[in-house]
Formats: structure tokens, C-alpha cells, sequence
């Protein structure tokens, strides 16, 4: 019968093996490692930072790599690699020849005691060009010198000329023959020209003579000068790579011409785009010279620098197979290990620059899919942080065994009403439509309370975000006064009518998106409330977004936006950028916002930013393009007493500190935590 | 024998290829396409999307785009659009993982379905029987995801212990043995969940066989002769009854790897099931035409073997 025991000596075997495994892993003792566990959703592409565009890539990437530039903890910009930093900008006037050039110098000369005012450092002259040299970039102060000669600059014409192929071969013959003042070649099949002769004959016959070029060629606006801002980073001295090897400047110009090789794929091209040139006088100075001012260019310089010793001269496939997932970076981790789809391990490098350097031995980042998976590895303990949902806040925040924080998130949700339809252009109808939505219910129902009513495009972490807009009232009655002063009078079947059309649209969002469709509903049953008919109708992201938002072919949608600590939002306000696939979708134009778009780009004073960044969010929350719903609170849970900070106190001392919140988000001294079982090891005197 | 093998392989060929078009057309009809810098974002000009989109031939018609990504995959060339990397060497990453899971949950769904099916064979229509019968139709019915789910939130509720991944983290280990039992512990919960269709799938089996059986006339014969019950069950029935174990394992393979894919991804389980997940969601289209090629072959070998073990098992059975 040995057939018998066999059929039930196996499966009891098994449930043996299994219990033992249960009872073993319940009484895994607690005892922790001196490592920190982080759960993140979804693995990282690459570790490869020039290339990687996702969350959790950024966060890896945050404990190997630093900066030049980093946040400090109030969000102001501190330098990381870079010691210090200095702006200058140089602006350069052609005039017609040298001696209107010399004369135009005497006059600036004679107004010497001006200088200081225009931040005028330095004026020379180089054949018939002058040359302004000023302390701080802008165009504001050149405009006005350039008033003062007798004789006026001339104007400099530039073209941008968009080639089917490779255009710097074709650019070097044109500029054989045509003088040209600036050159600039973008993304390889596209350049731009810039003289001081309006070269649009020329350029006709010289691109007729090569039709299979198929050129475009587009005149832009002429300008009196050009202007090239100057950033100047000095390094640090005592850095050096995870390798060993020293860092220095060659590694962050090769940064900048890794990104920008056009055999690179990387999402941070735009953000480099403007620079004219990067050089390195000595190992530890950089020059960045910009085209033209464009102040949120300094936040680019955030970008973790990689190490040209490694990289330089190796091929995409090298890089895929050597460096992208084994990364050497200068930060306070060195990665060690990455097991796919389970976790990355990085572990303390003993020569980090900001000595004696982080307390914990390792940072293991968990690789989940899903949400439930993150909160019972949390629940458990195996893993120590969980950036939690709305929902499960309201769950946990009360649990005495979890410390919560909550910051408000830099993102907003919006209804954006399409500005084409004439049923949105009168702005009392926008007005009344703010008032007939109840926003503190819909944060109340929809995220549990965790979010706050929306007052623009800013959001209140951000430093130029402007507090004194009260946000508009849920108010029905109000709602429908302003609607009947606007002529929509309710109809017999209680829609309002106005000339005959019925006040009713489609509102439409992605169905992915539970929240949104949850925002749609609402919004329906608050509009029905004052008289207005809403359809809701939901869709494929990628359907809502080919068919209806880049067409700019709907009534009404609900999406939000995710943007980062950035003032500009050129390409979602200004007027220029309402066409089709642009982002301006909903067709907004102001011609106030217009100029304090183009302003901000060019401002680098952080009062007057944050003074113009204000306005232009008033403006715009007046007008009501978007309905702005609220900013979600982004919310983490950490285990109770799981860690303490200790950190320098910027006088040889040290600060003991618990886990607690700033500006840029409880995990900011990350390198500092430490575990209170393993407090015996760090220095003693603290304050 | 041979011939038949042959043929076989032949007309699997025949399917796979079948499969590799139907999926690859399917795959790409659903609305989205990747692009893994996201739409509607302000620092990303459009133009960079044409970019990536020639790299990955997307701008090509669709047959054009399956002969690329086939000859790519034939060359091992073909690489994923998440990370750059080989796909080949990404599933290679995850094989070991997803054959130990479907290994194991195939173990127990073959014992547990023969303990069970041999049990209810054995108390035939009295009410042990009706008992396990019952249970086994409702775990026929669950879907194992929700039971997972289920089972997570229980274990982690009720004894805090760790349910995820391959072992537990950030602890130190008395000893190996511990960390053993730590890893066999994170493989058998998946695997349990994996199994509960198929044991009870399997039971059903056996005990139908068995029943059968033991209505045959040599069954009476041998009781006749006075043979003791336990000779007859064990010994004359049950040997004639094993056949359905033997074809389980062909049709035991698809379920499982189907399944893996939700569980896996429930219990962060690092193999080909939550690949397969993630490149469903990422429109990583190579990394799905690899997936499903292997995936098909793995069946249609299963399947094949089962076929010749049958043969092997079943002295009447020949195959022509």
C-alpha cells in the first residue's frame, strides 16, 4: 500500500513545509537592519538620469546623483555641486560702421554715473559692435540705452529655416557666403540665422538653387540687439565619483552635450535648448551662456550630472547595457544592486562631500505595482513610508501606530471651459458657473477632505504662489442672479434659454480616472441645481486627447495639471498658443497675462517674480478660463519613531531633531535619518 | 512516435505563428499608443514624439511594424520600449520566477486535486462527498484575485506578517534555515492562491474517473475474488483512473501562466505574469510579442508532452 502513503504522505509533507514557513515567518524577529525601506509604484525605466522621465527613477536617482542646483528646504535654490553661482549678460549693438559704434560708446561713457543703476558693469567696442556687459540678465535696461544714441543700432533680422535632413552641412555653405552674425542649430534638421541685412532675397535664391532641401524658411521679428545672459558656476573642490575618480567641470559640459547629442532620447532637451554654449575655463568653473534670457532655465541646472570619464565616446548600446542600470553618480548612495521587479538597493557612500555623510547603511527601494500591494508591505513594516491615497489617509490617520504628513501637492484639478463657444465667452456666465459648483464638498466627497479649493494656476507650496485671492463662494443664488443678468432665463423645462439656444454642453474626461468621472458627476448635479443641462460623457485618455482636447473640439472638459515648482506657463496661457496639439485648449487670451508671460521669462529678480508671477494669477483666476477646482494634499505615512534626524546645525554642532515637515516635503533631511536602535553610532554633542 | 512528434511540432509551428499575427493586431487596436513622456506636457515638444516614434517603427503600417518586430525577435534584436534593453533578456530575468511559481502550483494542484478526488471517490454520493464536492465547485468559481486580495488583507490584519515578494526585507535572519523557510513561504502563499482552481478543477477529474472505474467489470471481478476494498481502490482502480493527472499538466499550463498574471502582480512577485502586466499597461508592444510567442510555445509544449505521456501511460493508446 505504498501507493496509499504516497497520496497522502505528499500533500501532508507540503502542509507540514507550509506551516513551518508560516510559523517561522511570524516570529522573524523585529529586530531591523540600519537600512531604510521605500516602497515606490512602478519601476523605474532606467537609472540613467538624462533619460528617465518617471517618478520612481527621480527618486532612485535622487540618493546617487546631485545637481549642480538643488531645492533647499524652504524651496529656495541652493547650490548642490555648485559652491556658488553668478548671472551676467552680455548685449551686443551693431551699428552701420565703427565710428557711429565710437560715438554711440562716448555717449554711454558721458552717463557714467548711470551705470550702477542699470546694473552696467562693462562697455566696449570690437570693430562696429558694442559690447554692454551687465550684473544681471533682463532686457528691460538694454531697451532703454538703446533709446539714448543719436544713432540708432540697426536692426538685426533672424530666420529660422526647418530642413527635411541634417541641416549643419548647409549652414556652413550658407554662411560662406552670406555673413552671419549668430547661428544656432536645433534638434539637427532645423536652424536659425541672425544679420544685420534683411536677407530674405538671398535666402530665397540660395535655397531655390537646392529645392530637395525642402526649406522652410520663417522671418523672425527683428530686434535692436542680441543678449546673452551668463550663468557662472564655481564647483566644489572635494567631490568625487562613486569610482573614485574626481569630479569636475568636463563632467557637467558633457552632461549638457549628452543630453542634447541627437542620438540621445531624452525628455530634458527642451529645457537646454536655449543655451548657446557651455565652456569650463578651468576644471572647476562652468560658463553657461544662454541665446537670450530666459529665467527658469537656473531651476534646469537641478539636473543630475553624469560622469564623462564613463561616458564619453560610448555608444547608446554601451550605455543600455553598462551604465543604465549600474549607475556611478556622486551622491550620498552608491547603487549597489537591482533585482528587477523587486527592489533596487543603494548603500552608503563613506566619501560623500557632505562628510561624515548619510547614518544609514542602505536605502532599499521596493518596486510594487499596484496600491494595495504598497499599503500591506507599509501595514507590515516592509517598507517604512507610503505616499498614501485620500481614502487611505482618512483610514490611517488616526492609527497611533503612523505619523502622517500633508502638504499641499503642486498640482490642481480644473474644469476648462472651451472660450470658442459663445455660451462661455461672456465672462458673468464663467462667474455664476464658479458659483453654482460646490468645490468644498467635492473635496470633501471625492478626496475625503484632503485637498484644498483651488485659486489659479498656482498652487501654495510653490514660492510665487499668491496668497491674498479669496477663492469664489458656493453660492446658488448668486449663481443664477448673475445668469439672469446675463439673459439666460430659465425655459419651460427649467433649462435656461438665451436667444432661443438652451444652456446645455457635454462635459467630457478620461474614463481612467475615477476621481475625474466622480468631479463630472458633480459638477452635473450642482449645474442642474441654477438651470444648466450637462452631458458627461468620458473616454480613452488617448481618444479624448487625439479626437477632442488637441482639436480644441469640445464644450467643456475636466483635467488638471501636474507642473512643478515653474512660473512659466507660456505654453498654457499665452495667446500665441491656441492652435491645435498647442496647450493653450480651452483658447484663453489676455493681453495683460500675454505681457507678464513674456516679462516673467525674462525676469531673474526673485521679488519682482514672484510680485508679476502674482498678478498674472489673479488675472487669471478673474477670468475664469478654468473653473479651478482644488489642490490635492499629497500625504505620506511613516511608521512611528522609525527614524530621528540628525544634522549639522551650520556651526560644527549637531541637530537632533525628529521627522518633521518642510517646505520641500518631510523626506528633505533624508540623508540625515537615522534609527534609534543604531543612535550609539553617530557623533554625541548635540544641541 | 517520431512522426507524430514531428507533425506536431509542425502544426505548432503553424499555431504560434497564428498566434503571433492575431495578438500582435489586437494588441495594437487598442486605443493608446506608448510614449513614455506623457502627453499635454508643457517641457516636451511634440516634435521629440516623431522622434521616438520612428525609433520604434511606429510610424510604419502595422503588417510592416509585425515583420519588424518578428525579425527583431528572430535576430534578438527585438528591444522594449520601456528601458531599451533586449526584451529576451527582460523575460530571462523574470523565467526563473514564473517557473518556479506555475512549478510548484502545479505540484499542488496535481496532490491536493488526487488527495480530494481520490477522498470523494471514496465516499462516493454520502455526504463527505457532497461536502468536498461543494467546496470544490465554489473554489471553481472564485476569482483568484479577489481571493488573493482577500487572503492578503487577512493574513496581514490578523498576524502582521510579511505576504509580499520574494522574501522579507530589511530584517536579520537567525539563520539560513530561517531564510529559507522565509522564501518557501513567499513562494507557497502565491502558489496556494494559483492552485485553489486547479486542485479543485483536478479533484473533479479523479473523482469522476474513479467513479467510472469502479463500476468496470474487472473492479467487480476482483471484488468477487474476495480481494480486500483497500487492494481494489488502491491498487486495480486507481491505476486506470491516473490518466486525467497525466493531461492536467497540459491543460493545468495555460491556466496557470493566465493566472500569473494577476497574481503576480498582486503579490509583487517578480516574474513574466507582471511583465506581461506592466507592458500591457506601458503599450511595450515588443515586450508583449516576445511574451506571448513564449507563452504560446510553452503551452503548445505542455500540451505535446502530455500528449506523449498519455501514450507512454496508456499502453492502448498509439499514436499514428
Amino acid at each position: 500500500m505504498k501507493i496509499r502513503w504516497l497520496i497522502v504522505g505528499i500533500p501532508a509533507l507540503l502542509i507540514a513545509l507550509i506551516g513551518a514557513s508560516f510559523i517561522n515567518v511570524s516570529q522573524l524577529s523585529t529586530s531591523k537592519k540600519n537600512e531604510m525601506s521605500i516602497g515606490t509604484l512602478g519601476e523605474p525605466t532606467t537609472l540613467n538620469p538624462i533619460q528617465a522621465a518617471d517618478a520612481a527613477a527621480s527618486e532612485v536617482n535622487s540618493s546617487i546623483f546631485n545637481g549642480l542646483l538643488k531645492y533647499g528646504p524652504d524651496l529656495e535654490i541652493i547650490g548642490d555641486l555648485a559652491q556658488s553661482w553668478t548671472l551676467n549678460q552680455t548685449s551686443s549693438l551693431w551699428f552701420k560702421d565703427a565710428p557711429a559704434a565710437q560715438s554711440a560708446l562716448a555717449q554711454l561713457e558721458a552717463l557714467k554715473e548711470k551705470w550702477p543703476a542699470w546694473k552696467l558693469t562693462n562697455a566696449e567696442l570690437k570693430d562696429r559692435q558694442l559690447l554692454l556687459r551687465f550684473s544681471l540678465p533682463g532686457l528691460i535696461t538694454t531697451e532703454e540705452i538703446a533709446e539714448l544714441f543719436s544713432e540708432d543700432p540697426l536692426p538685426l533680422h533672424s530666420f529660422r529655416i526647418e530642413l527635411k535632413e541634417n541641416s549643419r552641412e548647409v549652414l556652413a555653405e550658407l554662411t560662406k557666403t552670406h555673413p552671419v552674425l549668430r547661428q544656432w542649430v536645433d534638434s539637427g534638421s532645423a536652424f536659425e540665422i541672425t544679420t544685420d541685412r534683411d536677407l530674405t532675397a538671398d535666402l530665397k535664391t540660395f535655397f531655390d538653387a537646392r529645392p530637395q532641401l525642402e526649406a522652410k524658411i520663417q522671418p523672425l521679428e527683428p530686434v535692436r540687439f542680441l543678449a546673452e545672459p551668463q550663468v557662472v558656476f564655481t564647483l566644489r573642490e572635494n567631490v568625487r565619483w562613486h569610482d573614485g575618480a574626481p569630479f569636475s567641470s568636463r563632467d557637467v559640459a558633457f552632461t549638457y552635450r549628452a543630453i542634447m547629442a541627437d542620438a540621445t532620447a531624452s525628455p530634458r532637451k527642451a529645457d537646454f535648448d536655449l543655451i548657446q554654449s557651455v565652456e569650463t575655463p578651468d576644471t572647476h568653473t562652468v560658463v553657461v551662456t544662454y541665446r537670450k534670457p530666459y529665467s527658469p532655465a537656473l531651476n534646469s541646472w537641478m539636473m543630475s550630472i553624469i560622469p564623462a570619464h564613463l561616458l564619453e565616446g560610448k555608444s547608446q548600446e554601451w550605455w543600455v547595457q553598462n551604465y543604465n542600470r549600474q549607475p556611478i553618480g556622486t551622491g550620498p548612495f552608491k547603487f549597489s544592486e537591482w533585482q528587477t521587479n523587486q527592489y533596487i538597493r543603494v548603500v552608503r557612500n563613506p566619501d560623500y562631500f557632505d562628510a561624515p555623510g548619510p547614518w544609514l547603511d542602505a536605502i532599499v527601494y521596493r518596486v510594487f505595482s499596484d496600491q494595495l500591494s504598497l499599503r500591506l508591505a507599509f501595514e507590515t513594516r516592509q517598507v517604512d513610508f507610503w505616499g498614501a491615497d485620500p481614502w487611505a489617509v482618512a483610514a490611517f490617520q488616526d492609527d497611533p501606530r503612523f505619523q502622517m504628513f500633508s502638504a499641499p501637492s503642486s498640482s490642481y484639478s480644473y474644469v476648462g471651459w472651451n472660450l470658442r463657444k459663445p455660451m462661455f465667452q461672456d465672462i458673468h456666465v464663467r462667474r455664476a458657473l464658479s458659483h453654482a459648483v460646490n468645490v468644498p464638498a467635492m473635496v470633501k466627497y471625492t478626496l475625503y477632505g484632503n485637498g484644498l479649493q483651488s485659486t489659479g494656476i498656482f498652487t501654495p507650496q510653490m514660492w510665487f504662489f499668491n496668497p491674498n485671492i479669496t477663492p469664489y463662494a458656493y453660492d446658488p443664488e448668486k449663481a443664477k442672479q448673475l445668469l439672469d443678468e446675463a439673459g439666460w432665463i430659465p425655459g419651460p423645462d427649467g433649462i435656461r434659454v438665451k436667444n432661443g439656444e438652451r444652456f446645455s454642453f457635454t462635459l467630457i474626461t478620461n474614463n481612467a480616472n475615477e476621481i475625474r468621472r466622480d468631479i463630472a458627476a458633480l459638477v452635473q448635479d450642482d449645474l442642474k441645481k441654477v438651470g444648466i443641462e450637462v452631458k458627461v460623457e468620458t473616454y480613452e485618455w488617448a481618444v479624448l486627447l487625439k479626437n477632442f482636447i488637441n482639436k480644441g473640439s469640445f464644450d467643456a472638459m475636466v483635467l488638471g495639471w501636474s507642473l512643478g515648482f515653474d512660473f512659466d506657463q507660456f505654453q498654457i496661457w499665452h495667446s500665441s498658443q491656441t492652435n491645435p496639439e498647442q496647450l493653450n485648449v480651452v483658447g484663453y487670451q489676455n493681453e495683460k497675462v500675454d505681457q507678464l508671460l513674456t516679462d516673467l521669462r525674462q525676469e531673474y529678480d526673485r521679488e519682482a517674480i514672484i510680485r508679476m508671477a502674482g498678478e498674472m494669477q489673479a488675472q487669471i483666476y478673474q477670468d475664469q478660463p478654468y473653473l479651478f477646482l482644488y489642490v490635492p494634499m499629497s500625504n505620506g505615512l511613516l511608521w512611528k519613531d522609525s527614524y530621528r534626524i540628525r544634522r549639522p546645525d551650520g556651526q560644527g554642532g549637531w541637530l537632533d531633531t525628529p521627522v518633521e515637515m518642510t517646505k520641500a516635503g518631510w523626506r528633505y533631511w533624508a540623508d540625515w535619518f537615522y534609527r534609534p536602535e543604531y543612535a550609539d553610532q553617530l557623533p554625541k554633542e548635540t544641541r | 512516435m517520431i512522426p507524430f512528434i514531428i507533425r506536431r511540432l509542425l502544426i505548432s509551428a503553424g499555431l504560434v505563428f497564428g498566434i503571433s499575427v492575431i495578438s500582435f493586431f489586437m494588441m495594437t487596436l487598442a486605443p493608446g499608443s506608448p510614449y513614455p513622456w506623457g502627453e499635454l506636457n508643457p517641457k516636451i515638444p511634440p516634435s521629440y514624439k516623431e522622434v521616438f516614434r520612428k525609433k520604434f517603427h511606429l510610424d510604419q503600417p502595422i503588417h510592416v511594424q509585425y515583420w519588424l518586430n518578428m525579425r527583431d525577435l528572430f535576430t534578438g534584436q527585438l528591444k522594449s520600449i520601456k528601458d531599451d534593453r533586449p526584451v529576451l533578456q527582460r523575460i530571462g530575468e523574470r523565467l526563473p520566477a514564473t517557473l518556479a511559481l506555475n512549478a510548484f502550483s502545479i505540484v499542488l494542484s496535481l496532490t491536493f486535486g488526487l488527495l480530494i478526488g481520490i477522498f470523494c471517490a471514496r465516499h462516493y454520493g454520502r455526504p463527505p462527498d457532497l461536502i468536498a464536492s461543494v467546496v470544490a465547485f465554489v473554489f471553481i468559481a472564485l476569482p483568484g484575485f479577489w481571493v488573493a486580495s482577500l487572503a492578503l488583507m487577512g493574513l496581514v490584519k490578523g498576524f502582521h506578517i510579511p505576504v509580499l515578494g520574494l522574501q522579507s526585507y530589511g530584517i536579520d535572519f537567525p539563520n539560513a534555515a530561517s531564510q529559507l523557510l522565509d522564501r518557501f513561504w513567499h513562494l507557497a502563499l502565491p502558489a496556494i492562491i494559483l492552485s485553489m482552481g486547479g486542485i479543485a478543477v483536478q479533484s473533479r477529474y479523479i473523482r469522476a474517473t474513479m467513479v467510472e472505474t469502479l463500476r468496470e467489470d474487472y473492479i467487480r471481478t476482483a471484488r468477487a475474488k474476495g480481494l480486500p476494498e483497500d487492494i481494489v481502490f488502491y491498487k486495480h482502480a486507481l491505476r486506470n483512473s491516473i490518466r486525467p493527472l497525466i493531461t492536467g499538466i497540459g491543460a493545468l499550463l495555460p491556466a496557470m501562466l493566465g493566472g500569473s498574471i494577476i497574481i503576480e502582480t498582486i503579490f509583487a512577485f517578480p516574474g513574466m505574469g507582471r511583465l506581461g502586466y506592466e507592458a500591457m499597461l506601458e503599450r511595450d508592444y515588443p515586450t508583449l510579442v516576445a511574451l506571448n510567442f513564449i507563452v504560446a510555445g510553452l503551452v503548445l509544449i505542455g500540451n505535446l508532452l502530455s500528449d506523449i505521456l498519455y501514450a507512454v501511460v496508456d499502453p492502448r493508446v498509439r499514436v499514428e
